[in-house]
């Protein structure tokens, strides 16, 4: 009995002292799982060596935004987590998210200065940062040398502009009826970062949308357009969910996506061989246009371990831990010094795919991918609209009035 | 005294072997009605404290355009659904109350679909509508050949009828759909289309490939109803909602079936009854219990659809599929903004206001009406 008790109040401290400086990671599942667990394991953990702090990754395979909503607020959610710029917004604005600009003082190794402004930008509300940006995404034309060289055309590149690069798509398309040129997602996530070249935001100084802003009015009818003379097609016409599916089919020889195009592309058309050009410049504004992706980590408001917490922060954000992921060709990072990396100038598809993507960051009319307080809400009208249009159902004209029509129905709301 | 202890136990041991039933239904239902309850009067984002707000959630959700959608796609979807679900059912039934060789493989065979699980069923789905898909698929190749099927159709039928008419008309004892006549039509049907098209008198017309768009369209149907139409991704939700819960049931209905006695079918023939009578007067008042069952199965279900519409996500527009259902998740979990607790919640206590409603009515109609009999 003795020896029992004795054997329980071991046990009870134990599990004392290991909650106490235990640190619970939240991020996606699939393959993120298998990212973060070894990069806990290689950098995480033997830094940790003899601080008493232990780590474990919590994969959610699940929709994630839910999760971490629900874990915030019923009080289980992880002390660190994924947060999307998609998303972000809202838990910041609920003041579950700690904000970090005290840990930033006191720290010497993780400051914000360390990291690309616009991604830093992205996670900082009412003047203070909640999120070290972990990696991020832009898009950029991903092209099939293939079907270029077959066509005789010349491949896309950094110089293209809108009517340079339809001219270069057009050729390719005559190929064959069954080939097109560009996949047209209907998408904002694709079709925006056109419409920011263009000159469009997402709000005006009203924050209001505006839809015949001639900008966006502009970017829509080319984007459609290519739909209507057959130079490009939705992905859903060719039976492919996506637009990265269209071109790993090979029957679409330009897509406009991001970094994640270069495992998609490993996976479903390995011998296919590609390139990367930035993403064509407005004719007029001679400006690009871009959307950034990116997830930052978040701290946990309400944890009890922050200083640890942040402690493990440090290391995952740290410069050896990107160039860890950067080298193994999993994300971009954001920090600043890496931009100069070796990694970048390496002559394959891979490394310059991302390295486009990296440059594509601060080139021209960037803005990070989410519209304040409505979420994904503010892009179904558009996304409806496009594809409406592209499925002949509708007049652009139509379209755009139905489109202003729902956007003004949620922004009265 | 003893006798007195041994009364109370005997009440209380229903209560003891109801305990952990009760327990979860109290936590789990109980316990979180009267917390929507509560939460459908206060504004709460799930994070700060919930404010009482009185009844304005529920001013605001007959003001929210979504709303008004959802609540008539529900309905249209309801009535529709359990109509159409609650005939194919008995159908096949019938069909497969029959004693033919092999009936068991046909039984499982048409339960599949309600077997399978609904997100598989629905992506299958997704792909069977697609612009490029099967249904739009054979509609084409049905255009194409439609000559040709209308010819072996009508040449069979002729047959047949010359035939059935000939034996009436020497005054031969035969049904009208007397099967070796049937057999013999279609056989001469099946040569006269084929040697048509041997010989070129038909040929397969050419038809541009059929592009229906089944769900990522603002179109409604049909067109004479009006207000009332549907909206056409919602009428293929609707045509594969059927599909995979007439099964199921079928199979109710098939139980029933099987119990009723012989002896009323006997009787029956006895007094010359066949065919529509028996189904009129004899199976339909037998069938009356499951009819119930089967219909307020079929409401409550479809009054509470969401996983189809969940799955089909982005690829109809939302206006055109939303249902109630959806409509309260949408509201708890709106993509990329703050939850909408008390909004969901209002809904949610209309929706089972509104169900429980219709259930009663149902009630009205067709229960006590069975008690009767």
């Amino acid at each position: 009995m003795k020896r029992l008790s004795i054997a329980l109040v071991v046990v009870l401290l134990v599990a004392c002292a290991a909650s106490a400086q235990h640190i619970r990671i939240g991020g996606f599942g699939g393959n993120d799982t298998v990212i973060v667990e070894e990069m806990i394991e290689l950098f995480v953990r033997p830094a940790l060596e003899g601080t008493g702090i232990t780590v474990q990754y919590e994969p959610i395979s699940d929709d994630f935004q839910r999760y971490i909503v629900n874990a915030l607020s019923a009080g289980t959610a992880p002390d660190l987590f994924y947060m999307d710029i998609f998303w972000a917004g809202s838990l910041i604005r609920s003041g579950v998210v700690e904000p970090l600009d005290e840990y930033f003082a006191k720290s010497e190794v993780l400051k914000p200065e360390y990291f690309i402004p616009s991604l830093v930008e992205a996670f900082t509300y009412e003047g203070k940062i909640y999120g070290v940006p972990k990696d991020f995404n832009t898009l950029a034309v991903f092209y099939n040398k293939d079907l270029f060289d077959y066509a005789g055309v010349e491949y896309p590149s950094n110089d293209d502009t809108w009517d340079t690069f339809y001219a270069k798509l057009e050729k390719v398309a005559a190929i064959d009826p069954n080939i097109y040129g560009l996949a047209l997602q209907p998408e904002f996530a694709r079709f925006g970062a056109l419409a920011y070249a263009a000159g469009f935001t997402p709000f005006n100084a009203d924050g209001k949308t505006d839809l015949f802003d001639p900008a966006f009015v502009e970017a829509f009818k080319w984007y459609t357009g290519m739909a209507e003379t057959g130079v490009g097609v939705m992905p859903q016409d060719i039976s492919q969910g996506w637009g990265g599916g269209a071109l790993a089919s090979e029957q679409v020889a330009v897509a406009l996506e991001g970094a994640w195009m270069v495992g998609a592309i490993k996976g479903d058309a390995p011998n296919m061989q590609y390139g990367t050009a930035l993403m064509p410049k407005h004719p007029q504004t001679g400006q690009r246009g871009n959307l950034i992706f990116t997830v930052a980590w978040g701290m946990n408001a309400a944890s009890p371990n922050k200083e640890a917490a942040f402690k493990v922060m440090e290391i995952l954000t740290s410069e050896e831990v990107q160039q860890w992921v950067l080298e193994r060709g999993l994300a971009i990072p954001s920090r600043q010094a890496l931009a100069d990396n070796p990694y970048f100038q390496q002559d394959h598809a891979e490394a310059q795919a991302n390295y486009t993507v990296f440059l594509g960051a601060s080139d021209g009319n960037v803005l990070p991918f989410h519209f304040g307080e409505y979420g994904g809400e503010w892009m179904d009208p558009i996304n409806q609209a496009l594809s409406a249009v592209m499925s002949k159902q509708a007049t652009v004209e139509e379209a755009l009035r139905e489109a202003q029509a729902q956007l003004d129905a949620l922004m009265g709301r | 005294m003893r006798r007195a202890s041994s009364k109370v136990g005997e009440k209380l041991a229903p209560y003891v072997l109801l305990a952990p039933f009760l327990f979860t239904l109290i936590v789990f239902f109980g316990y979180a009605f009267v917390r929507v309850v509560y939460f459908s009067f206060t504004t709460y984002d799930l994070f700060s404290k919930p404010e009482w707000v009185g009844l304005k959630n529920y001013v605001n959700i007959f003001r929210d355009l979504d709303f008004t959608r959802a609540m008539k796609n529900s309905l249209t979807f309801m009535v529709v659904v359990t109509t159409a679900q609650t005939i194919i059912a008995l159908l096949l039934a019938l069909l497969l109350n029959q004693k033919v060789r092999g009936i068991r493989f046909f039984r499982a065979a048409y339960y599949m679909p309600s077997v399978a699980s609904s997100v598989v069923v629905t992506l299958i789905f997704i792909w069977f509508f697609q612009r490029r898909g099967v249904l739009n698929f054979v509609i084409t190749k049905f255009k194409e050949y439609q000559a040709i099927i209308l010819l072996f159709l009508f040449a069979a039928a002729a047959i047949h009828i010359v035939l059935v008419v000939w034996e009436k008309l020497r005054r031969r004892p035969v049904s009208v759909f007397e099967p070796s006549f049937m057999f013999l039509g279609v056989l001469i049907g099946f040569i006269v289309a084929f040697g048509a098209v041997r010989f070129g008198f038909l040929v397969p017309r050419e038809v541009p490939p059929v592009d229906i768009i089944w769900f990522n369209t603002t179109k409604t149907w049909p067109d004479f109803l009006g207000s009332l139409a549907f909206p056409i991704p919602l009428g293929a939700i609707m045509l594969f909602n059927i599909w995979t819960t007439a099964p199921t049931f079928m199979l109710l209905y098939l139980a029933g079936l099987q119990d009723i006695p012989r002896e009323l079918y006997e009787a029956a023939a006895v007094d010359g009854a066949e065919g529509w009578h028996i189904i009129l007067h004899i199976i339909a008042p037998q069938l009356k219990p499951i009819t119930f069952l089967v219909v307020t199965m079929g409401l409550i279900g479809t009054l509470q659809m969401f996983d189809q519409v969940a799955i089909l996500g982005s690829q109809a527009p939302r206006s055109s599929v939303i249902t109630l259902a959806y409509y309260i998740y949408s509201n708890l979990f709106p993509s990329s903004a703050v939850p909408r607790v008390g909004m969901a919640s209002a809904a949610a206590m209309f929706l089972a206001l509104l169900t429980f409603i219709i259930v009663y009515a149902q009630r009205k109609v067709l229960g006590e009406e069975g008690e009767n009999a």
